[in-house]
């Protein structure tokens, strides 16, 4: 395995049972992703795209082959290992923002950092950064039934780079915005990556997202149909 | 603390079913605890009327005399073994017991005959504070008696009435003279309610012919709290050869009814508080059911399961405290309440008595910590059993699953 890749999967399978029918979620698979990509996977609905996010960020188990994170089996580890690299080394964006409700968009950009022990000043100051970042400065003790669509998916974007992950897996992040706050995201998402060096890999049949990927990994039927890169 | 704050922030979410879980607890927690003082009030009242009236802490006896109690049975040396339980820091009175004819007018019934030493009684029983009409006996006055309440009506006299006791004394004359009734007790006990006569030893000795002895001497320990067992063993060494017995033994229905009190307290709240856990189980399970996507993205973001846990008994430990705070408020001020003015049931209850010991007519209660902590305790023991399988049903959530729940 080369030292570089952030993800691998080597022929990962997901089968689910539905009724008397086994799905192949995904079907043997096999890609890397590295360090500073801003890669976007791409197919219909029930292609595998989100499947395939799960299991790279250890919310699911390949029912075969194998998925490697910085070079560690996901499969091999323990629940509390698995839950602890989703804690360190993982961001996730959903496509429905999935803010705890009863936290401001402060505590939720802080939630993971807390959880992982940071000192609270650390804390502020890292929190406080990045909210400014992705435009919420002055925005931060509002609770997310205060805040628009657009806003409440920032303080879920500051929620997963806050804490300098290894790759942020954002689910279909711009499903549930208007395009003008697709449009700002994706800006933010792309400056982050470019600027930052924060490793992306999207799940989207958003075209304005395959338009800003570098990488366009297409699934059809769980199977990968093309991978692309664009310079 | 962030555990808390979020958990004290999800409390008042929903604060329509966090107010009727809470106040459902609340008021059983304040059942509880108006119960247990209740209760303890009644089998202190029991307790006070079987030692404090008339049995005292501990007796001593002429062996057998007991289980044939003969006027001829008398401890030899009472003086002595007086003396020896003072020097031992006790309380002790001697007293003489006969018994005969009592007679008003065309009326009469069968007396025990009770001859009281009027210098030490006042130290050992309350007797003498138990008076329901007139007064206690004096010394002044030795042809004055007190009678028992149901004796009193049973020979129709009342205060300063006449009444005739007939007998038989030692020397087996006929003992026979005219008393003046001084007082009306209040209720004691079947026993002396029903043929109770009080006077003092010296008329007793002079009617019975019975110069020497004491039929019983009954032993108070200076503080109550201390070992009735050991002090038994106590008495009992300073009176070889006699039958020495606590209050335990000579009552013992008594004995074992306050002896099961705490389990019968314990039986209730469970009775009571499994209507709460019912109540808790569901409100926390809706609650989880509710939040299953939020619990996801937690899960998901790295927070583990025994973190979800904690999130859930935090939620349910502020809902117990603040029941528990209503509940004890309320509870003791209640309690105290009845501890000062009591529930008068003289309609109801007037002479009832259970195991041979009168209930008071007014029910007081009598609040101690143990009546407030074990309602307390037990509500959040039961709370956070039932609130167990909730938090496990979060704690398991498969977050993959519960992300795209709707």
């Amino acid at each position: 395995m080369e030292d570089h890749a952030i993800v691998r999967l080597e022929d990962a399978s997901k089968y689910y049972r539905q009724g008397q029918m086994e799905v192949h979620a995904v079907d043997g698979l096999s890609f890397d992703i590295h360090k500073g990509d801003f890669t976007a996977l791409c197919g219909p609905s029930g292609s595998g795209k989100t499947t395939v996010l799960n299991l790279i960020g250890g919310l699911d188990v390949p029912t075969s082959g194998k998925v490697f994170l910085e070079g560690r089996d996901i499969g091999l580890l323990s629940r509390s290992k698995i839950s602890a690299i989703r804690r360190d080394r993982i961001g996730f964006v959903f496509q429905a923002y999935n803010l705890i409700p009863v936290m401001t968009a402060y505590e939720n950009a802080a939630f993971v950092l807390s959880l992982q022990g940071v000192s609270d000043r650390e804390c502020r100051d890292r929190v406080t950064a990045i909210l400014k970042e992705v435009g919420l400065e002055g925005l931060e003790n509002r609770r997310p039934d205060e805040m628009s669509g657009g806003q409440q998916q920032r303080v879920a974007i500051a929620r997963a780079i806050v804490t300098r992950p290894a790759i942020v897996l954002a689910d279909e992040p711009t499903a549930n915005v208007d395009s003008a706050n697709a449009d700002s995201l994706l800006g933010l998402m792309e400056r982050l990556n470019r600027e930052s060096g924060v490793t992306f890999l999207f799940s989207t049949h958003d075209q304005r997202v395959m338009d800003r990927a570098r990488r366009i990994i297409r699934l059809h039927d769980g199977r990968i149909e093309s991978d692309e890169v664009f310079n | 603390m962030r555990t808390l704050k979020i958990a004290s922030r999800n409390v008042f979410r929903n604060w329509h079913r966090t107010l009727v879980t809470t106040a459902a607890m609340g008021f059983a927690g304040f059942i509880m605890i108006l119960f247990a003082s209740l209760m303890e009030g009644l089998l202190q009242g029991s307790e006070r009327n079987a030692v404090s009236m008339d049995l005292g802490d501990i007796q001593i006896h002429a062996p057998d005399y007991r289980e044939d109690p003969d006027l001829y049975k008398v401890i030899s040396d009472p003086d002595r073994i007086l003396a020896d339980l003072k020097k031992a820091g006790f309380h002790a009175a001697k007293r003489l017991y006969g018994f005969g004819l009592a007679a008003s007018g065309a009326t009469s019934a069968g007396v025990q005959l009770r001859g009281i030493d009027l210098s030490n009684e006042s130290d050992v029983t309350q007797i003498n504070r138990h008076v329901l009409k007139g007064k206690w006996l004096e010394e002044s006055d030795p042809s004055g008696v007190v009678i028992g309440r149901k004796l009193a009506r049973t020979l129709g006299v009342d205060i300063g009435d006449e009444l005739i006791f007939v007998g038989q004394a030692t020397d087996g004359s006929m003992a026979n003279d005219i008393y003046t009734v001084k007082g009306i007790l209040k209720s004691v006990g079947e026993e002396v309610d029903r043929a109770g006569l009080y006077m003092q030893d010296s008329a007793f000795r002079e009617l019975m012919v019975l110069p020497e002895g004491a039929h019983e001497i009954a032993v108070m320990r200076p503080d109550r709290s201390t070992d009735l067992i050991a002090a038994t063993s106590k008495v009992a060494d300073i009176a070889p050869g006699c039958e020495t017995l606590n209050w335990r033994e000579l009552m013992p229905v008594i004995a074992r009814i306050l002896d099961l009190a705490d389990s019968q307290m314990i039986i209730m709240v469970i009775i009571t508080y499994t209507a709460v856990a019912m109540l808790v189980l569901n409100a926390m399970l809706m609650t989880v059911f509710e939040r299953i996507r939020e619990l996801g993205i937690m899960k998901a973001v790295g927070v583990k399961p025994w973190q979800i846990m904690m999130l859930v008994y935090a939620e349910t430990f502020m809902q117990v405290l603040a029941a528990s705070i209503i509940a004890g408020v309320s509870g003791i001020a209640l309690s105290r309440y009845f501890e000062h003015n009591g529930i008068d049931l003289s309609s109801l209850a007037e002479g009832a008595s259970f195991g041979g010991v009168a209930v008071d007519p007014i029910w007081r209660a009598h609040l101690t910590a143990e009546s407030v902590a074990v309602p307390i305790v037990f509500l959040f023991i039961i709370a956070f059993l039932s609130v167990l399988y909730p938090a496990i049903k979060a704690a398991v959530i498969q977050p993959v699953r519960a992300i795209h729940h709707r």
